[in-house]
């Protein structure tokens, strides 16, 4: 026992000693070299911050994404290509999963320490820009640090927050409508074309459920805001107001509307209830009832075909339903996700000079292979399609661009601070109705009260 | 930590010996709890995004937290319906299975180790799913009571109505760290207390009741003091199976001060809603603290 | 009567066994779905048995590792944290309970106070001012920063510890006393003995919340060479793409196997404290 005691006070002991040792060099600790390095590199460069930009300095940009483990992989070969051919940059990548990778983004903001080059959100981006965490890029753009000129001016500007360029758009989606064409075919259902309407919608899913199909369409109208988005452009109205300090539309109609119908689908089993809904997400995207031949619809993102083609190649992708000849264009060009600058890296040229290249190289592109969506530059778009190494599938979602350009009106500017909070009183509301615990227009009307409060709050 | 009588002398070496003994603890309460939750207390009387820097004012966000927030007391009410359900039927179970393992039959190390496994992969996406398919639509729980001729359209984890049983039934399903804890105070009872109940010819039930049950107190109390904390806390299991749906039917308090924090960049107004909670465990606690004396059993 | 007693045993096992069934499911799923192909996996979710065995591929993936930094490493980081974390969290939570229950100080009833406070607040909130300080000693994306929350003891331990302490009659650390025993000598020759098995509870907790830490470190780190397995866990999912699930339930379960392993060995030790007997009598 004694003898025990004695190793343990001993073990402690050094433990302790390598505590305070740590704390007390501070940062010179040889043990976790890396980092030390990383410090003494980033306040070496603060000093001589009008050095920066000299080729030749020895250089490291922290970057970081969040990802599944194949984005970590051939991300981290970009980075060694571009440090191959430009030899004083080196990185520190930091890779992370979704979950939490926003928690520790604002944490390091907090404190003033996130990585110079960072993978930015759409539902994020605002905030981080009017508080200016990060840098403008208008700049870099205007001195051809970044070539832009194959990206859609309007999907360009989503970033622009504030009369400030946030982020530069690495991809877009677009809202579309995969469907399984072997269920349709069964069950007798003629293939929709674009511009069919949501009449016919509900009448091609009716004629599915009596050919006993048990899914019909498998959508979440209250996921978040994106259809519902769709639906209300699409009636010639905007979600939110100019000044963003309240919703765009006035008639709370217009989403009692779009409740109803959703709701009516869900009573006749054509539309999964938000309970059934939420069993279906637990099996992931690979093995959702389109993509096994249960279910014929769904709605989704234009790479959809692309991330379950592992499991079905045979998915296709139709445009949403118009409303007919009143249809005012609902589509836009959302932006997927952007890659911008912190306001603190010292580092910002080189970042700008690497955030090009990552956009626009035959390099990057040849590695990545429209991963992260599809590419928002024509000129990564052209590359890829022209190089013959693209799946069937990400032919597709390249195609789909094309085909819902005609369909797209303008992109409304970008999203307003507080889309989290949005999006949740969203999907309260409509649930409170689907749930029946509301009638539609008391939905509506909640939402809109609830919406306008914080968006007052936020902007 | 008896009462000290209300001129309690203190010997200069005994001050010294507890805080030699205490320093190791003190040095890391000062680092990792005083001045954070300093700092905190701080950001609750600001308007902080965690971008911004804060700034001051004052009781703004205690006063939004009790009179604005419908969401915040429908945190409260799921928060302490998850308590008052889970508390007494964890420890009830913990308690009759470690009665059970321990006696003497063979393979009870096995039992303990199967016991314990969902205390360990916990809330890992794993349970998650699985708990998720056993509640189900086509689950098992709803096939057998479909042969019992019970149809019932939503799920359980679907329903607002009983969604939180569900939470409150995994909860118990994790019992296995409080029977941990029951057993090794079992463990430390004397045998020799129990065969001079046997002698004196006691009944097992007597003998439940007048050396088990009293020698286990203060580790009854360990586990009831606990578990109402942690319960108070709870997190995981609403953010990991429902993400506090169905319509925020199992929304936990702490699950609502993340959101506010992290996702919704309203982390002033969440350090409020944190010491706020504080405030609630606390007042529980300190009530729980003041009846030991009448039915925990010390040594001294 | 002989009978009688096998009737009782079997009984006994047959519920033990059902019951066990119940709270190792997730578990058998879990290594289950392990050897299910990546497609597949979830369109045979409901059975124990795979469809597509593709048990080489998800190991295999899942002991590569993720960003050019292997499972291997990520396994040596976590025990290293977890070994000294234990042996730190439990040695000072024991030197403190010891202090609250057997020594008579100034303010003891005040930092006992804060020990039960420091339970009560939502890690949530801490985490911030954590990372500023944390940031403030160079520790910040250390391995150091990984212990210290746990290295000086936490709440939980020397609560449980003092209850099992104050379970332990007075006269045991009197007689040591006269037979000339300092305070620290009362600690480890006598009542150390005693309460083994809150000790050896405690370490189990501690090992299994050390290993499985996920919040704070999440925050902490930033370097994957320096992560724990917990952490490179999640960086196999994104909702919004494609996931290999089957790397990651191999990974888990590979794990999971040291906790359960640490916890099999350690749980021999929860057996009756043979000191007390004989002194109370």
């Amino acid at each position: 026992m004694k003898k025990r005691t004695i190793a343990l006070l001993l073990s402690m002991g050094m433990a302790m000693s390598s505590l305070t040792g740590c704390s007390g060099s501070g940062d010179s600790g040889a043990g976790n070299s890396s980092a030390a390095n990383d410090a003494g590199a980033q306040t070496g460069s603060t000093a001589a911050q009008a050095a920066a930009g000299n080729e030749g300095d020895a250089i490291t940009l922290k970057f970081t994404w969040w990802g599944s483990q194949s984005r970590h992989d051939y991300t981290q070969k970009i980075l060694d290509a571009y440090t191959a051919e430009h030899p004083n940059i080196t990185f520190e990548p930091v890779p992370a999963g979704w979950d939490g990778y926003f928690d520790k983004l604002s944490t390091e903001a907090a404190s003033g320490s996130m990585p110079d080059i960072v993978q930015m959100d759409y539902l994020y981006i605002s905030t981080y820009a009017k508080n200016n965490s990060i840098a403008d890029l208008q700049p870099y753009i205007d001195d051809k640090t970044i070539d832009v000129s194959g990206i859609d001016e309007s999907l360009l500007n989503s970033a622009k927050i504030n009369g400030k360029m946030a982020g530069l758009v690495l991809s877009t989606s677009l809202v579309t409508f995969p469907y399984n064409p072997e269920v349709l075919q069964k069950a007798g259902v003629e293939e929709p074309e674009s511009g069919w309407t949501w009449d016919e919608f509900i009448a091609m899913n009716q004629k599915l459920k009596e050919a006993g199909v048990a899914d019909a369409a498998v959508i979440n109208p209250s996921l978040d805001t994106n259809l519902f988005n769709y639906w209300v452009r699409q009636h010639g109205n905007q979600l939110f107001s100019d000044d963003q300090k309240s919703l765009g539309y006035a008639d709370d109609q217009l989403m009692a509307d779009y409740i109803r119908m959703f709701k009516d689908a869900m009573d006749q089993d054509l539309v999964p209830t938000p309970d059934e809904m939420e069993q279906i997400d637990t099996l992931g995207l690979e093995a959702g009832p389109v993509v096994t031949g249960e279910g014929a619809f769904t709605q989704n993102w234009n790479n959809y075909s692309t991330l379950v083609a592992s499991s079905n190649d045979k998915i296709k992708m139709v445009t949403p339903p118009t409303i007919g000849s009143e249809d005012k264009k609902g589509l836009w060009m959302k932006p997927g996700m952007f890659l911008s600058i912190a306001e603190t890296s010292s580092h910002k040229k080189e970042a700008a000079e690497f955030i090009n290249w990552f956009l626009n190289s035959d390099t990057a592109n040849d590695i990545m292979m429209a991963e992260r969506g599809t590419p928002s530059s024509s000129i990564a778009r052209d590359y890829l399609t022209g190089s013959g190494k693209m799946a069937p599938q990400q032919q597709d979602m390249f195609a789909y661009v094309d085909l819902a350009s005609s369909m797209a009106g303008a992109t409304p500017a970008p999203d307003p601070t507080g889309m989290s909070e949005i999006n949740k009183a969203f999907a309260d509301a409509c649930n409170a109705a689907f749930y029946e615990q509301m009638s539609s227009e008391d939905a509506a009307a909640s939402f809109h009260k609830k919406a306008d409060e914080i968006l007052a709050r936020n902007n | 930590m008896a009462k000290p009588s209300k001129k309690q002398h203190y010997k200069l070496k005994d001050n010294i010996a507890g805080y030699l003994f205490l320093s190791p603890w003190i040095f890391g309460f000062l680092l990792m709890w005083l001045v954070p939750a300093i700092i905190s207390i701080y950001y609750s009387f600001t308007d902080f995004n965690l971008l911004n820097t804060p700034s001051m004012i004052g009781f703004s966000n205690y006063i939004r937290i009790f009179t604005q927030d419908d969401t915040f007391i429908q945190s409260l009410k799921v928060t302490f319906s998850y308590v008052f359900l889970l508390v007494p039927l964890r420890l009830a179970f913990a308690l009759f299975v470690a009665m059970l393992l321990n006696q003497n039959h063979k393979g009870l190390g096995l039992y303990r180790t199967l016991y314990y496994v969902p205390s360990i992969i916990g809330g890992s996406i794993a349970v998650s799913i699985v708990w998720k398919q056993f509640f189900g639509n086509k689950g098992v729980v709803m096939s057998l009571l479909g042969l019992f001729g019970v149809q019932q359209k939503m799920s359980f984890l679907g329903n607002p109505k009983t969604a939180l049983i569900v939470i409150v039934i995994m909860g118990v399903w994790q019992f296995g760290s409080s029977m941990l804890i029951f057993l090794s105070a079992l463990k430390q009872i004397p045998n020799s207390l129990y065969e001079s109940a046997m002698v004196d010819g006691g009944k097992p039930w007597q003998v439940f009741t007048r050396i088990t049950l009293p020698m286990l107190t203060p580790t009854i109390f360990f586990n009831l003091i606990l578990q109402i904390i942690n319960g108070f806390r709870v997190f995981t299991e609403s953010y990991v199976i429902t993400d506090g749906g169905p319509l925020d039917s199992t929304l936990s308090y702490v699950l609502y001060l993340y959101r506010r924090a992290f996702t919704y960049f309203d982390m002033g107004y969440s350090c409020a809603l944190a010491w706020v909670l504080v405030a609630i465990i606390a007042v529980f606690t300190v009530i729980l603290f003041k009846t030991q004396n009448n039915w925990v059993h010390y040594e001294n | 009567m002989k009978t009688k007693r096998e009737i009782h045993a079997v009984i006994f096992h047959i519920g033990a066994c059902a019951l066990g069934f119940i709270m190792i499911y997730p578990m058998l799923w879990l290594v289950a779905s392990s050897f299910k192909s990546n497609d597949t996996m979830f369109q045979d979710a409901y059975s124990l048995i795979p469809k597509v065995w593709d048990a080489g591929t998800n190991y295999r993936s899942g002991l590569e590792g993720v960003g050019n930094v292997s499972f291997a490493t990520f396994f040596v980081t976590t025990v290293l944290v977890t070994v000294v974390g234990t042996v730190g969290c439990v040695f000072i939570s024991l030197l403190a309970a010891y202090a609250f229950t057997r020594i008579k100080f100034w303010g003891s009833n005040f930092l006992f106070g804060c020990v039960m406070m420091t339970m009560m607040i939502p890690p949530q909130v801490m985490v911030v001012p954590q990372y500023i300080i944390l940031k403030k000693l160079g520790l910040i994306d250390t391995r150091v920063a990984l212990i210290i929350p746990w290295f000086f003891g936490g709440a939980f331990f020397i609560f449980l510890m003092v209850q099992f302490f104050r379970g332990i009659p007075k006269e045991l650390d009197e007689a040591a006393m006269i037979d000339g025993c300092g305070k620290a000598g009362i600690l480890f020759r006598v009542l150390v003995p005693v309460v083994k098995p809150a000790l050896v509870t405690a370490s189990i907790f501690a090992f299994y919340w050390i290993w499985q830490d996920f919040f704070q470190p999440l925050i902490f780190m930033s370097t994957t060479k320096k992560f724990t397995i917990s952490l490179a866990l999640n960086m196999y999912l994104d909702p919004n793409s494609y996931n290999n699930y089957g790397g990651l339930f191999a990974m888990s379960v590979i794990s999971l196997l040291p906790v359960i392993i640490f916890f099999i060995f350690f749980q021999k030790y929860l057996v009756n404290g043979i000191a007390m007997d004989g002194i109370k009598g």
